[in-house]
C-alpha cells in the first residue's frame, strides 16, 4: 500500500508540504526579472508536477528495502533514478510552460530550453526527487514499525490463548477413565477405599478447575495438586508406585505459572512407572539456589526401551511456558541418567515483570 | 445340559483392572481363568505354554503392548481388548478382536462381549490372522519403532536403531544386529511396508539395509553393485535397488 495515497489526510499533508517548494521555485525565478504572477505559476506548476510524478518513487523504495539492500546498489539506483526523473520533470515542465505561454505570453520565455536552464532545472529536479525518496523511506519504515508492533501484540495474544488451551488439555481423559475403572473395581473389593478414591478424584478435579482460572499460583498449591494426583495414581498402581518428596519450605510462596509442574508428574507416570514392570520411585524436589528456584523430577525408565528422541509434547509445553514467562532467566533440561529420566528446571524466585 | 468350558487369560498391568474382569467372570463357571499376567512378556510366555481359548487383553502395558502380544501368538486366542483408550478400536477390529471394552465398563457390556466371544469359540472359526495381514493392516502405528520376535517362550525386542540389515529367508526374515541374528515369521515386503523408507531401503529382492550402516558402494566385475556396510558386511545390490539408492543418496 502506498504510504501517502493510503488516506486523504496523508495526501493533503503531502501536497501542503510542496507549497514551500513552490514558493522557493517562484522566488528563484522572480530574481531573474520575471513578472511575479509568471514566477508563481512556474513555482506551482513545477512543485505539483514533481509532487505527482515523484509519488512513483514508492515503487523503487518497495523494490529496494533500505534495511536489506546493499548500499552500493541503493546509491547507484537512486542516482540513476533521480537523473531520469529529474530530466523527465524538467522536460515535462518546459512543455507545460510552453503550452501555457500561448495563453499567458510572459510564460513562454520561461519555457525556452537552453543548456543553462536544463542544467539548473535538472539539478533541482534531481534534488527534489532524492528528497521525495527519503520521505517515502521514512514513512515506510514508520509503517513497518507499527506493523511489527501490531504482530507482536497479536503473537502475545496467541501465546496466551495457546497457554489456556494447554491448561484445559491438562485434564487427561485417560487418567480419568483409568481412575474410574479403579473405583469400579474397588466398589466390591474394598468399599472404603473406593470412597477414598472418589474423594481424592473429586478434590483433584475441583483443584485443577480452580487453578485453571488463574494465571499464577503459589508453588505450594501446585505441589498440593501433584500430591493429590499421585495419591490417585498410587491406588491405581499399588505397590508399583512410591514417591519421595524433598521440598524446601522457603519455596512455598513463590508464584509460578499455573499447572506448570503438573505435566511433569503426569509424564513421570506415563513414560516412567507405567512402562516399568516392577514400577519404582518418583522423586520430586524443590529448593532455593540463590535467587533461583530449582526443581527436579525423576522417575525410573525401561532400561531396554529406545531412548526418546527430543522432548514429548508435554515437556515441550513446559519448556515453552518457562521461556515465555521468564525469558532467558530460566533453565530446562530433560535427560536419562543412570536408568532414570530426570527433568531439571530453574527459574527466578521473583519474576521481573508479570507479562500479560 | 452341560455347557462347553473354555480357558481364559487376563492380561493387564493394573491389579484393580484385572480384578474387575475376574469378578465379572466369577458368574461364569464355563470360563476357567487359568492365569493372570501383569505385562506383555509374561502374557506371551503363559499364552504360548497354556494356549488359552480366550484372552482379556489390555493395550498399554510395560514392555510389550497388547497388539505386540497378539502378533507373537500362534495360535491366536479369541481376544477381547480392555482399555481406557478408544483410539485403538479400528486397529483392534483389523486384528479380528472379538470385542473392545472401554474402561470402565458395566456388567451388561461385559456380558455382551463374553457372549460374542463364546459364539466365536463355539463356531470353531479360526481366529488366527496371518502375521502378514496383521502387519499390513496395522498402519496406525507406522512407522514401526521396534520389532518383536518370539523364540519359543522367549520374547526379544529389537529397537530399529540396532538393526543393521534384514534378509529374506523363505517364509522368514532374518533380523541382523551387531550381536546376533533373529528369525521372525514374516515376509520381507510386509515388514518393508511398516518401515520408514528414509531410514530403511530395499537394495535387493532379499535385503533391506538401515541407511546409516552403509559405508560405500563397490562395483563388482560383472557391472553389478555391492553394498559394503560399516562393519564390512558385503550385500548384493540389484538394479532397481541401485536406482533406489541413487535416488536417496542423490537427495542427501
Amino acid at each position: 500500500m502506498h504510504p501517502i495515497l493510503k488516506n486523504r489526510a496523508r495526501l493533503g499533508t503531502y501536497l501542503l508540504g510542496w507549497v514551500p517548494i513552490a514558493a522557493l521555485l517562484a522566488a528563484q525565478t522572480a530574481v531573474k526579472e520575471t513578472p511575479l504572477p509568471a514566477a508563481l505559476i512556474l513555482g506551482l506548476v513545477g512543485a505539483y508536477l514533481a509532487a505527482v510524478l515523484f509519488l512513483s518513487s514508492f515503487f523503487l523504495c518497495r523494490a529496494l528495502p533500505i534495511a536489506t539492500s546493499r548500499s552500493s546498489t541503493l546509491i547507484s539506483t537512486w542516482l540513476t533514478a533521480s537523473l531520469v526523473m529529474g530530466t523527465l520533470w524538467t522536460v515535462v515542465m518546459f512543455f507545460v510552460l510552453k503550452q501555457l505561454g500561448r495563453v499567458y505570453p510572459a510564460l513562454s520565455s520561461l519555457g525556452e530550453i537552453n543548456v543553462v536552464t536544463l542544467l539548473v532545472s535538472g539539478t533541482i529536479g534531481c534534488i527534489l526527487y532524492i528528497l521525495t525518496v527519503a520521505l517515502h523511506y521514512l514513512l515506510m519504515t514508520l509503517e513497518q514499525r507499527q506493523e511489527s508492533e501490531r504482530t507482536e501484540q497479536e503473537l502475545r495474544v496467541l501465546a496466551r490463548e495457546a497457554e489456556l488451551k494447554a491448561l484445559r488439555a491438562q485434564l487427561n481423559p485417560h487418567f480419568l477413565f483409568n481412575s474410574l475403572n479403579s473405583i469400579s473395581a474397588l466398589t466390591t473389593l474394598d468399599a472404603k477405599r473406593a470412597r477414598e478414591m472418589c474423594v481424592l478424584l473429586s478434590d483433584f478435579l475441583r483443584k485443577s478447575l480452580k487453578l485453571g482460572e488463574r494465571t499464577t499460583v503459589a508453588l505450594s498449591e501446585e505441589l498440593d495438586l501433584i500430591r493429590n494426583y499421585l495419591a490417585i495414581e498410587q491406588i491405581r498402581f499399588g505397590s508399583r508406585l512410591a514417591i519421595e518428596w524433598e521440598i524446601d519450605p522457603a519455596v512455598a510462596e513463590v508464584e509460578i505459572p499455573t499447572l506448570l509442574l503438573q505435566p511433569l508428574a503426569e509424564n513421570a507416570i506415563k513414560h516412567g512407572i507405567a512402562q516399568v514392570m516392577e514400577g519404582g520411585t518418583i522423586g520430586i524436589s524443590a529448593a532455593l539456589n540463590g535467587e533461583f528456584v530449582e526443581i527436579h523430577v525423576n522417575n525410573p525408565v525401561d532400561a531396554e526401551a529406545e531412548a526418546p528422541q527430543g522432548l514429548g509434547l508435554g515437556l515441550r509445553q513446559v519448556k515453552q511456558r518457562l521461556l515465555g514467562r521468564y525469558g532467558g532467566r530460566t533453565f530446562f533440561e530433560a535427560k536419562i541418567r543412570e536408568g532414570r529420566h530426570e527433568v531439571v528446571l530453574t527459574f527466578p524466585q521473583h519474576a521481573q515483570e508479570m507479562q500479560s | 445340559m452341560s455347557e462347553r468350558t473354555y480357558t481364559a487369560l487376563i492380561v493387564d498391568d493394573e491389579d484393580l483392572a484385572r480384578a474387575v474382569v475376574r469378578e465379572h467372570l466369577a458368574a461364569h463357571p464355563e470360563i476357567q481363568i487359568i492365569a493372570e499376567c501383569s505385562n506383555g512378556f509374561d502374557a506371551v510366555k503363559v499364552a504360548t505354554e497354556l494356549k488359552p481359548d480366550l484372552m482379556f487383553l489390555d493395550i498399554q502395558m510395560p514392555k510389550l503392548d497388547g497388539f505386540e502380544v497378539l502378533e507373537l501368538l500362534d495360535p491366536q486366542p479369541t481376544v477381547i481388548f480392555v482399555t481406557a483408550y478408544d483410539q485403538h478400536a479400528l486397529k483392534a477390529f483389523d486384528v479380528h478382536a472379538v470385542d473392545y471394552l472401554l474402561k470402565p465398563f458395566g456388567l451388561e457390556r461385559f456380558e455382551e462381549g463374553l457372549q460374542r466371544a463364546k459364539a466365536r469359540l463355539g463356531s470353531g472359526e479360526p481366529s488366527r490372522v496371518q502375521a502378514t495381514d496383521l502387519s499390513a493392516s496395522a498402519k496406525s502405528d507406522w512407522p514401526l519403532d521396534r520389532i518383536v520376535v518370539r523364540d519359543g517362550t522367549k520374547v526379544t525386542l529389537i529397537p530399529l536403531a540396532k538393526l543393521d540389515f534384514i534378509q529374506a529367508q523363505d517364509d522368514y526374515v532374518l533380523l541382523k544386529t551387531a550381536e546376533k541374528g533373529l528369525l521372525k515369521q514374516q515376509t520381507l515386503s510386509s515388514l518393508e511396508s511398516r518401515l520408514d523408507p528414509k531410514r530403511f531401503l530395499r537394495i535387493h529382492r532379499s535385503f533391506i539395509i538401515q541407511m546409516d550402516r552403509l559405508a560405500r558402494l563397490e562395483q563388482s566385475e560383472t557391472e553389478s553393485w555391492v553394498a559394503v556396510l560399516v562393519d564390512g558386511t558385503r550385500l548384493p545390490v540389484s538394479k532397481s535397488g541401485y536406482a533406489r539408492l541413487k535416488d536417496v543418496l542423490g537427495e542427501a
